[in-house]
Order: structure tokens, then C-alpha cells, then sequence
């Protein structure tokens, strides 16, 4: 247990101590500062703006009419709706409107044929330009006040008809999906993340003291599996401790600038996280990474060469992708939360940490089916963290070409 | 304390690798542990040090198996086992750690080992901005920092000038003087032959040879006398074929009998220009060359 902790230590410091390490988490978190001020960097310039404040600020559109002039009332409905544009009428012709908006002197134009059709100019279409579907809205209410007023309703009774809305409001009794499909975004992102840059230096690193024969050294003054957990442990609370330092920075900034931030209901849902689905997250999180790290550490152990290591990983990787593939696309779509291939997932310990986490938040589990998902993935940790230090204890000290994975397992039960 | 081998197996898959080795070390001796490369001097090195078991036999300290939570084994492994981009003495503390030493105690020691081996300005240096020879240094630290009661030599010598052999030399001399049973491996036989009072010659997993070096050089026939003299013709000529010229520029001179030499020994004496006449004994090369050698001959044969 001693050695253990003293292996711990040496490992954890190796991390604090790589200038690489640290610089990441540095810029990490002044990333993480800065996002967590955009509101305020934004307000600032939007205050400028609002100084400088001229509509000359805003982009141009123009409204043009084939059949004569754009009608007074055309006019006043589309500034109002489009209160982020200039909007005007154009003068000359349809070909001049399209010149004006090829060459940027307006930024989109509505040539109208009445108030049922229209054609819209726009240079590049953004993948959020929704100003056709806002000019259709405004042409219908438009295009019924003048029938209504036609078939003889007087202008309040039209305003008034038209005015009328449904008030309704939703009453969630289960999950609100919305919300809990970002916590399971963010959980097997991040666990994605961590796995996939942690994995792969605890292999490196076994590999390294392998291959700098640090290991003949190593190996006769320490236990296997205190080395193996030593250093798996290491890397997790370096990875842990590297999203603390993260997510803390964004947290301590969210509560500081609170005010800015408002009522952004994405970033109220994120910080204020339940406490129950925060301890499985950990849970999950903690015991997803070992089992991985367990391996990736084996792995690193019987590469011989250090340029190995990537070929070497490369089944671990296929099988952690592989889960994240199934978990992923099964959150896209909601449904399928609780399809029989996720239920089989959240058991299966290479996919459970994710999917098990995935159905905790977006569904309703029994509590009994968490209780055997959590305990099978802690058997399986301690499991494959034994067999992991066999065989580091046998692979480590062959040399030359990699061993086959059958032989090396063969190997480290006999061990 | 006696350190004895005995009857020891082990094989990897198909392959065997040591098949009844025993031999005995004591404390306060050197002990040299010979072979070819491949011969299963390594896989010896590493059951004694615990870090896998032999098949079958055992390895015994005073007659009961090794307990390795109280007797320390020192290992200096043939190929730098260190960390070349860590500082000396971070590592070499965290090592001396690992064998059970507080972090004073480990502190003490290697400052103690540093200023020894007169490496005391690089401990907050990284190891591979080191020479060869004081990387080997810093290994030997490693070795010998937390006192072990066995210390493994596994080619000691490898990378060092002779300023510093010397200084590793008087090492292992005072570790031998202190009453530890040291174990070397090397191919240097010189070395061997300076510190080592017996040997074990491992051949493709068997012992080939073991015992007391001077008992084994005694076991050769004394019938050969090596003779140095400015004047090497009239000998020459007298005994013909009886006498060769050695690579070192003296004569040996092969007696029929050798009850004859005081006889042969008087004749040269009286009739010749000797500056020295001695009864020719192996070296241990050629003790190590004869058997590693000689068997090799006869599995061509076979």
C-alpha cells in the first residue's frame, strides 16, 4: 500500500511537472474564462454599437414590387418584423435590386408579385437564414387583414381576430429530454476526451519505461499491480483534475457573472446539474476511464518499440469507439434511449459507463438495474485491472517483436 | 549468509531456458555468474530477484526460501534502467523509496552515494544530459542506495574509463568487505577474476562449471610451463615441438610428465638467459572459452 502511494505520487508528479500538461490546463482554462465573459464582451460592443447607433450600422433590404410600388402598410409590417434590418424600397428595376445585392450594397431583397408569392434575393444563403419563413408570416396576416377587411369587417375587428393567441404550458412528469440530453453530451464527450488523450499516455508512458529499460529497475522494486494501479490512478486524477480545473474555472465565472448571462436556459441547466445525476456522472466517469486505462496500459507493456504504440492501442480504441458510436447516435435520436441494444449496452462494461449514464439521465431505470450496471462495470475494473498488471508483469520484459495478444494473456494467467 | 540455487527449471512456452541449475554464493565473496548471451544468465538474475518463479526448484538464503520483505536485493541491470528525462535525484530517491526506504532516509542515502561517486553536481540535472559512464554511475546508486544485503552486478564495467572502474572497483570492494554476497555477470573475465572467488558457468541453461575458481584452475593439469626470456631461439630448438610461442611473447613449453618440472625448471635455469619460469595455469577466458566453446564443438558433432 506504501508503495503504492509513493508510485501514485512519483506518477501524479510527472503530470504536474510536464510543461505540456500544464500549459494545456492553462489555456483551457483562460478559454474556458473568456467564453464564460462572452456576454459581457458582447453587451460591450453591442453598447458601442448602440453609441455609434445610426441604422446606416444595420445591413440593407431592399422590398420590391413587380406590379408598381410597395404599398405603405408592406413596408411598415416588414421594418417591424425585420428589426434587425434597414428595410427599403427599392427603385429601377428587378435586375437593378439583384445588382444591388451581388454587388453588397443591400444584403437581401424580397421581390413581391402581390402579397401571395415572392422571390428572395440573397447572395449566400446562411444555413440560419430564416427570413423567408418571417416575410411569409408577414405576407399571410397581411394578405387575410385585406380579405377579411374586403368581406366587410371593420380594421379593429380584423386586428383583433388576428391578434388572438393560444396560451398552453407543458407539465414534464418524466424527464425533460431537452435538458438531460445535454448532461449526457457533455458526459460522453468529455469521457470520450479524457479516455482518448489519458488512454494513450498511460500506454506511452508504460512503453517509454520499457523501452528506456526503466522497467528492469522498476519491476524488481515494486509490485505489478501497485504499479498498474499506481499509474492508472495517476493518470485518472490528472485527467479529473485537469476538467475541475476547467469546469471549476466556468462554474466560480458563471456565478460571478450571473447577471450577464441572464436567463440562458443552456447555461442555467449545465450549472445547475442535480446532485444525484452529478454522483453517477463521477461514478460513471471514473470507472469508464480505469477500465480503459487498465488496458491501454497492458497494451503499452507488451509494445516493444515506443513507434508501436499507436498499432498497438488500436483494438482498445476500435472498441471505445465503437461504444461511443452506439451511445451517440442512440441519444440523437430519443426514442431509441431505451432500445434493447442500449439496455444491453448499459450492462456490457465497455459501453456501460456511457450508456447507462445516457438512460439514467434521459429515462426512468430502476434503481436495481443501476445497482448491477455500477457493479459489473467495478468487477470488471478490478478485473481487468488484475489481469492488466499480469500482464504488464510479463510484457514488460519481452523484448523484441510484439507478442500476440493470446500468448501474452496465456502467459499472465500462468503468472 | 549462503545463497544456494538449487535444482532450478524454468521454461517460457516450448522453450527451456534453465534446466537443474544450482550453485551456491556466500556472503562477504563475489560470486561471478558466466555465459554466452542467451545462456539464461538473465532469467537467473530474475528468479532470484522474485520477478517471476522458477518451475521447479528453489532458491534458498541460509536454508529457507528468500523472504524479500526483509533481505534487500541491489540490482544494476546490464542496460541503463533509469529515466533519461526525469532528475537524477528525483528518481533516484523515488527508487530508493520503493525498496522500502522513508523519504529522509532515501534523501541521506543518495546524497551519501552522490558525493561518493563524486556525481554530487548533477543530482538536479536530467539523466540523459549525462556521459555513458556517469549514467552508469547514477545506476550504481540505484543499486547500492538502500543497502542491500545481495547485490547484483550485471556488467558492471560497461562504459567506464579507468579513473572510474577504479572508483566502481573500490565500490565493490568495500560492498564485498561489508559482509554482502555480491553476484557479478559480466563477459569482461579479467574483472571476474579480480573479485570473483568462485564462478558458475551457465551454457544454454545448464551449470557447464561451477565451484572455487583457484579449485577449478587447480583441477587443470600443471604439465605446462610458461617461460619468459630475451632469447626465445636455443629454447626453441632444444625442445621443438614441445615448445610454442604465446600470443604474449613468452614460451610454453609442454613437459611429458609433470612430476619433470622441478627437473625441466633446473635445466632452463642453469642452461638458458630465463628472466621467468612459471608453472602455466588457464585464465579464466580460457577456462570460459574451453567450455562454452567445447560443448558447442560437440553438439556439431552430435
Amino acid at each position: 500500500m506504501r508503495q503504492f502511494g509513493k508510485i501514485l505520487k512519483f506518477e501524479l508528479n510527472g503530470y504536474l511537472k510536464n510543461k505540456v500538461f500544464v500549459g494545456v490546463t492553462l489555456f483551457l482554462v483562460l478559454a474556458i474564462a473568456m467564453v464564460m465573459f462572452l456576454p459581457n464582451i458582447r453587451g460591450l460592443l453591442h453598447s458601442e454599437k448602440e453609441a455609434s447607433g445610426s441604422a446606416a450600422a444595420r445591413p440593407v433590404m431592399l422590398l420590391y414590387a413587380r406590379d408598381g410600388a410597395v404599398a405603405s402598410d408592406v413596408q411598415t409590417a416588414f421594418a417591424a418584423a425585420f428589426a434587425d434590418y434597414d428595410v427599403q424600397t427599392a427603385q429601377g428595376t428587378e435586375e437593378d435590386v439583384k445588382t444591388f445585392v451581388k454587388t453588397g450594397a443591400a444584403e437581401c431583397a424580397f421581390a413581391l408579385d402581390g402579397l401571395l408569392s415572392y422571390t428572395y434575393y440573397v447572395n449566400d444563403l446562411g444555413q440560419y437564414d430564416f427570413n423567408c419563413d418571417t416575410a411569409e408570416t408577414v405576407l399571410q396576416e397581411l394578405s387575410r387583414a385585406s380579405a377579411m377587411v374586403q368581406a366587410g369587417l371593420s380594421p379593429a375587428q380584423t386586428g383583433e381576430i388576428l391578434s388572438a393567441r393560444v396560451t398552453g404550458r407543458t407539465e414534464t412528469l418524466g424527464k425533460d429530454r431537452g435538458v438531460t440530453f445535454l448532461y449526457t453530451y457533455i458526459m460522453i464527450f468529455a469521457l470520450y476526451m479524457v479516455i482518448m488523450l489519458y488512454g494513450q499516455m498511460v500506454a506511452t508512458n508504460v512503453a517509454t519505461e520499457k523501452s528506456s529499460r526503466a522497467m528492469e529497475v522498476l519491476i524488481t522494486s515494486a509490485k505489478p499491480v501497485s504499479m498498474m494501479f499506481g499509474k492508472v490512478l495517476a493518470s485518472c486524477l490528472a485527467g479529473l483534475g485537469q476538467l475541475v480545473a476547467v469546469f471549476g474555472t466556468a462554474l466560480v465565472l458563471y456565478r460571478v457573472n450571473k447577471a450577464a448571462w441572464g436567463e440562458n436556459p443552456v447555461i442555467s441547466y449545465l450549472f445547475d446539474i442535480p446532485t444525484g445525476l452529478f454522483v453517477y456522472l463521477l461514478v460513471f466517469f471514473v470507472l469508464g476511464f480505469l477500465l480503459y486505462a487498465f488496458l491501454y496500459g497492458a497494451i503499452g507493456s507488451t509494445a516493444s518499440k515506443l513507434e508501436d504504440i499507436n498499432t498497438s492501442v488500436m483494438p482498445v480504441t476500435f472498441l471505445f469507439i465503437a461504444a461511443f458510436i452506439v451511445v451517440a447516435f442512440s441519444v440523437m435520436g430519443a426514442s431509441s434511449v431505451d432500445s434493447t441494444l442500449m439496455k444491453v449496452c448499459s450492462f456490457l462494461p465497455f459501453s456501460s459507463p456511457m450508456a447507462m449514464f445516457a438512460r439514467i439521465c434521459m429515462s426512468e431505470v430502476p434503481a436495481h438495474e443501476i445497482a448491477l450496471s455500477i457493479g459489473l462495470l467495478a468487477a470488471a475494473v478490478v478485473f481487468i485491472g488484475v489481469l492488466a498488471a499480469k500482464i504488464y508483469r510479463v510484457g514488460v520484459l519481452l523484448y523484441g517483436t510484439t507478442p500476440k495478444i493470446g500468448e501474452v494473456v496465456k502467459a499472465a494467467w500462468k503468472a | 549468509m549462503i545463497l544456494q540455487f538449487q535444482n532450478i527449471h524454468k521454461s517460457f512456452g516450448e522453450k527451456t531456458v534453465l534446466k537443474d541449475v544450482s550453485f551456491l554464493a556466500e556472503s562477504g565473496k563475489a560470486f561471478g555468474l558466466l555465459g554466452r548471451n542467451g545462456a539464461g544468465k538473465t532469467t537467473s538474475i530474475r528468479i532470484l530477484m522474485n520477478v517471476f518463479p522458477a518451475d521447479s526448484g528453489q532458491v534458498l538464503l541460509d536454508g529457507k526460501p528468500i523472504d524479500y520483505k526483509k533481505i534487500g536485493i541491489g540490482y544494476l541491470p546490464e542496460e541503463r534502467g533509469l529515466y533519461p528525462k526525469k532528475k537524477i535525484m528525483d528518481q533516484l530517491v523515488y527508487f530508493a523509496e520503493l525498496k522500502g526506504m522513508s523519504r529522509k532516509a532515501a534523501v541521506a542515502s543518495v546524497d551519501h552515494w552522490l558525493d561518493r561517486l563524486g556525481m554530487s553536481e548533477y543530482r538536479g540535472k536530467r539523466l540523459d544530459t549525462l556521459s555513458k559512464g556517469n549514467q552508469q554511475k547514477i545506476q550504481l546508486v540505484t543499486a547500492l542506495a538502500h543497502d542491500p544485503d545481495i547485490v547484483i552486478l550485471d556488467e558492471p564495467f560497461s562504459g567506464l574509463d579507468p579513473v572510474n572502474a577504479m572508483l566502481l572497483k573500490d565500490v565493490v570492494k568495500e560492498q564485498i568487505a561489508k559482509g554482502k554476497i555480491v553476484l557479478f555477470s559480466s563477459h569482461q573475465m579479467s574483472y571476474i577474476e579480480e573479485f570473483c572467488d568462485s564462478i558458475a558457468i551457465i551454457h544454454e541453461g545448464r551449470v557447464a562449471l561451477s565451484g572455487d575458481l583457484h579449485d577449478i584452475k587447480r583441477r587443470y593439469l600443471r604439465d605446462r610451463l610458461v617461460i619468459r626470456t630475451i632469447d626465445p631461439q636455443p629454447i626453441r630448438a632444444a625442445f621443438g615441438d614441445a615448445c610454442t610461442a604465446t600470443d604474449g611473447g613468452a614460451l610454453l613449453l609442454r613437459m611429458g610428465d609433470p612430476q619433470e618440472k622441478r627437473t625441466v625448471m633446473k635445466r632452463l635455469v642453469e642452461q638458458y638467459d630465463i628472466d621467468e619460469i612459471k608453472v602455466f595455469e588457464p585464465s579464466l577466458n580460457d577456462i570460459f572459452v574451453e567450455y562454452a566453446g567445447k560443448q558447442d564443438e560437440e553438439e556439431k558433432r552430435a
